[in-house]
């Protein structure tokens, strides 16, 4: 039985409470004072007045107080929840079971246990009571909704197996929040069977349950933790003349092992053995297995690197791709006229950096065509109009240009239908020392790596510089502290133009003399061009989208089997659930194929150390829905009947103020002077 | 009336259930002199006393005749009984005199007392006149021997109530009685003794015999209540909350300090000094007076 308030603002009425205690303390000064013929000696003396703070009657100070307490409570509106939680108490079940199939459940005999304890929980379902069975790890898959079968529920259940995905308790308590708004008359239960896994509590911080909900976590992982887990490698790329070879480095982690391991790690590249190491591990870290160079196999490479099998064999096996190599061409298109050293900070900046490499081709405008253009994955225009031609279809196909403007550009702004401002002249900011960047879009994806030190860009400054309107359709993402554009963009269909008013020379401006500017140029030509590195691998929950790739994407499984990724935007992405290597074709199934991705487990998952189940829920925000939910229901007049507390609480004052009125009149307490002598005065 | 005991009729809470003055005074002396018919002090000697040469002022029914008719000058015969002083009865009138922790009240006390005095010094040939006094004179009553009634009649009306102001009272006394007299103060002396004793020093400058009776009440002696109270003064309104229980000794020794000052002044300057507490007989107040009046009465 709980009591709950239905006005709590009133009681803030209990701030009323400082009034008796106020006046008690002032009390003396109210009370009839005792006359006297002369203070002439009483001035004389240090006289103590402690008496006004303090309390010289706790009894009438006690009932005012509690007068005034009742009165605040009474307009509350108390009212007890006694009813709603016999009502819930009698009401049938509604269990939903969350068993976790994330790659750690297949650790030793860890699943086993987990089914054995849903069953047992599925037993539990009593006449009139529900059960639904969702299998989660980082999504969570309704697997039987609610049923008081209990034999569809256990056949559910013994159809699941563990997967290769990590684990996420939030999405597997969304989704039984969720399927508990279908039995909102039941009494709802959560049973989480699970390893528990302390990976798997990211997310949990801020989600909402209802306080109706009963959570209880069983934990079926064992006791010992140790593993062993290849999670990561590092290719390097040896050319030497025209023979290119491998160097890889494998990075194993073991966790909470007894004591040292020796294991083989195995190298294997397209399925043919090319290294081997023996290593001895410590008990929990990282350790480093360089394997020897090997030749580069032609073509698109998978390769595998495989340690001793341990009681978790998910991730002894790490796969990985090694995709073309990463070049992103740049075309430098310069005017006749430009100096040498006008395009060096540009050149050079672009020139360092790997993954992907930038190559920058100078050229003059006149020779872009579209041979040029077929292998470039960006057109920087230094100071030079783009001319028409083959750019225009180039960049609506998925191309992208760079406008660098400047005084020629100024001077000669040319007609292009890309270009995404016009210019009006120059501004010139040598008399106030030049210009700093302004208002930024820090937001967009060119200054991704400054929205952590947003400051560092305000260093540079800028003397003379465009003064850019954009035209229809384009964002300004930055301006100068003018106000002027510094930097604009515009999407041109599928590719994209920026135009840069920011001087990118040493004469105009000191942004090449900034740390800022290698960065800056690296993101700019990546961004503008929408180059993607292909990674070696990917983990499991992460999609692929195999349609940027080839026209008709099907793709094959690690586990065989074939997915035709829909043609719509929504549906081209084709969910890595699977570790291993997922092939891309177009068309059908045969031959090389256009992608290949690998897949490993989260190496979150080979951390078996476990969360104690009752940390579990410490960041969920508990809400008082299902009580809500229980009271609206309640039919008007039982909720008034529950309310009549407060008039029982009024006539409680009333009494209180009465005794308080009798106390405070009667006795003692009805002489107004507390002197012992009374004066006898004559008037 | 002769079953009853003298004392009796001078008692305070006795003497408040007689609303009539005169006959409050005349019960007070009669009382007080039906103890006292075997006292030394029951008269004054009508013995001759000298001549001496006549001064301009001086009552020519005073001249002795057959001197004159045997030195050819005037000369005033004087006898050592043959005072018949003025008598100046000064009652305080103000506010802390209306205070009383008993039956009566200081100003109460004054008035019986003043009333008895003068009833007595009436049937002892002075002339009795009355002043009260606040911050400046309330009543004025010159001396003479007719004018008891008046000053019982007065006496019965007078109250006691605002701020109080000995000296300067004192100096208009003294300003109004050029004749050399005898001052009769009834106060309760909430001054500084210094002042007190200035003020009666020009008293006795003008040749008056000054009498002092300081009214106490036992509770301004003794600061009642142990509780914090608030106390107000009765002139002037101020208040003060205090916890008398814990200054009681320390007012106390004030109070005495106080009482010591202005016997010392009054001594100083020649006044008779006679602290009378308002729970105590008038008898006491009334020897006092009889005593200081036989000194007095050796004038010449």
């Amino acid at each position: 039985m709980s009591l709950g308030l239905l006005v709590p603002a009133f009681l803030a009425g209990l701030v009323a409470l400082a009034v008796p205690v106020y006046l008690h303390l002032r009390h003396s000064e109210k009370t009839k004072p005792f006359r006297f013929p002369s203070l002439m000696f009483l001035e004389k003396l240090p006289i103590r007045t402690s008496s006004r703070r303090r309390i010289v009657d706790p009894l009438l100070l006690l009932l005012r107080a509690l007068a005034l307490g009742l009165i605040a409570l009474a307009f509350a509106r108390p009212f007890f929840s006694r009813d709603v939680a016999a009502q819930i108490s009698k009401r049938p079940r509604a269990v939903v079971l969350l068993l976790d199939r994330s790659a750690s459940m297949s650790h030793k005999d860890v699943w086993p246990a987990a089914v054995d304890s849903a069953k047992q929980v599925i037993q539990t379902i009593g006449p009139g009571d529900q059960i639904a069975v969702v299998l989660f790890d980082e999504e969570a898959e309704i697997a039987h909704a609610f049923t008081a079968d209990q034999g569809v529920a256990r056949a559910a259940v013994q159809a699941a197996k563990p997967g290769q995905r990590g684990t996420r308790y939030a999405a597997a308590l969304r989704a039984a929040r969720q399927l508990l708004t279908a039995a909102p008359d039941a009494t709802h239960e959560v049973v989480v069977i699970t390893d528990a896994q302390r990976s798997g509590v990211a997310g949990l911080a801020g989600l909402d349950l209802p306080t109706g909900m009963a959570i209880r976590t069983v934990a079926v992982g064992t006791k010992d933790k140790g593993n062993t887990a290849v999670t990561g490698i590092d290719i390097r790329r040896i050319t030497t003349g025209d023979k290119t070879t491998i160097a890889a480095q494998a990075r194993v982690t073991s966790h909470d092992l007894p004591g040292p391991r020796k294991v083989r790690a195995t190298l294997a590249l397209n399925g043919r053995a090319s290294g081997a190491r023996d290593v001895t591990l410590p008990q929990s870290g990282d350790f480093t297995v360089a394997f020897d160079a090997v030749p580069l196999p032609a073509g698109h490479v998978n390769g595998t690197v495989v340690v001793d099998a341990d009681a978790m064999a998910v991730d002894d096996t790490f796969h990985f791709t090694l995709p073309d190599e990463d070049e992103l061409r740049v075309l430098l298109v310069v005017p006749d006229d430009a100096a040498a050293n006008e395009t060096l900070f540009f050149e050079r900046a672009l020139a360092i950096g790997k993954a992907p490499a930038v190559t920058v081709e100078r050229r003059r405008p006149s020779t872009i065509d579209t041979k040029s253009l077929e292998k470039a994955g960006l057109v920087v225009y230094w100071d030079s109009p783009p001319l028409a031609g083959p750019i225009e279809p180039w960049v609506k196909k998925g191309g992208g240009a760079v406008v660098v403007a400047g005084h020629r550009l100024a001077a000669h702004p040319g007609t292009s239908p890309i270009v995404p401002a016009s210019i009006s002249g120059l501004a010139d900011r040598i008399a106030d020392r030049g210009g700093t960047f302004g208002e930024l879009s820090i937001d967009n994806a060119l200054f991704i790596p400054f929205r952590d030190a947003r400051a560092s860009l305000g260093a540079a400054r800028f003397w003379r510089y465009p003064r850019l309107q954009p035209s229809n359709g384009t964002d300004v993402i930055a301006r100068f502290d003018d106000g002027l554009p510094a930097i604009v963009e515009r999407r041109e269909s599928a590719g994209r133009v920026v135009m840069l008013a920011v001087p990118l020379d040493a004469d105009n401006g000191d942004l090449p003399l900034q740390p800022t500017f290698l960065p800056l140029m690296r993101r700019l030509v990546l961004h503008t061009s929408g180059h993607e590195s292909s990674p070696l691998w990917k983990v499991t929950g992460e999609s692929w989208n195999p349609q940027a790739i080839v026209r008709t994407p099907v793709v094959s499984t690690p586990s065989g089997e074939i997915i035709r990724p829909a043609a719509d935007s929504a549906g081209a992405a084709v969910a890595l659930t699977e570790a291993g290597v997922y092939s891309l074709y177009d068309g059908r199934v045969g031959g090389e194929p256009a992608a290949v991705v690998a897949v490993n487990p989260p190496p979150g998952e080979s951390d078996l150390t476990p969360v104690d189940p009752r940390e579990l829920l410490l960041g969920v925000r508990l809400s008082n829905d299902a009580v809500d939910a229980a009271q609206a229901k309640a039919a008007p007049k039982e909720l008034e009947n529950r309310q009549s507390l407060w008039r029982l609480v009024i006539v409680l004052s009333a009494l209180v103020l009465i005794a308080e009125t009798l106390l405070a009149t009667h006795g003692w307490r009805g002489v107004a002077g507390r002197v012992t002598a009374s004066p006898s005065q004559s008037d | 009336m002769t079953s009853v005991a003298p004392a009796t009729f001078l008692d305070p809470a006795m003497l408040a259930r007689i609303s009539d003055l005169a006959l409050l005074a005349r019960t007070v002396v009669e009382g007080f002199m039906h103890g006292m018919h075997r006292s030394p002090r029951k008269g004054f000697s009508i013995d001759f006393a000298q001549h001496r040469q006549y001064q301009l002022g001086d009552d020519l029914r005073r001249i002795d005749w057959k001197a004159f008719a045997r030195t050819d000058k005037f000369y005033i015969k004087e006898y050592e009984a043959d005072t018949n002083a003025g008598v100046v009865f000064a009652l305080d009138a103000s506010g802390s005199m209306n205070f009383g922790s008993g039956s009566v009240t200081k100003f109460d006390y004054g008035r019986f007392l003043t009333a008895s005095l003068a009833w007595l010094s009436q049937h002892q040939g002075d002339r009795v006149g009355l002043i009260t006094f606040t911050d400046g004179l309330a009543e004025v009553i010159p001396p003479s021997t007719r004018h008891l009634q008046l000053m019982l009649h007065t006496l019965g009306h007078s109250h006691a109530s605002g701020a109080g102001q000995l000296k300067t009272s004192l100096d208009r006394i003294a300003h109004i009685t050029p004749r050399a007299g005898i001052i009769v103060l009834v106060t309760d002396c909430y001054e500084d003794p210094e002042l007190i004793g200035r003020a009666i020093a020009v008293l006795r400058a003008r040749r008056h015999d000054v009498i002092v009776f300081h009214l106490i009440d036992p509770a301004e002696r003794d600061l009642p209540g142990r509780d914090a109270a608030i106390f107000e003064d009765l002139e002037s309104g101020t208040r003060i909350p205090l916890r008398p229980g814990e200054l009681r000794t320390k007012y106390r020794g004030l109070v005495d300090a106080h009482r010591a000052a202005l016997a010392d002044r009054m001594t100083n300057a020649g006044a008779d000094y006679v602290p009378v507490e308002t729970d105590k007989p008038l008898d006491a107040a009334l020897y006092a007076y009889l005593d200081a009046r036989l000194a007095k009465s050796r004038v010449r």
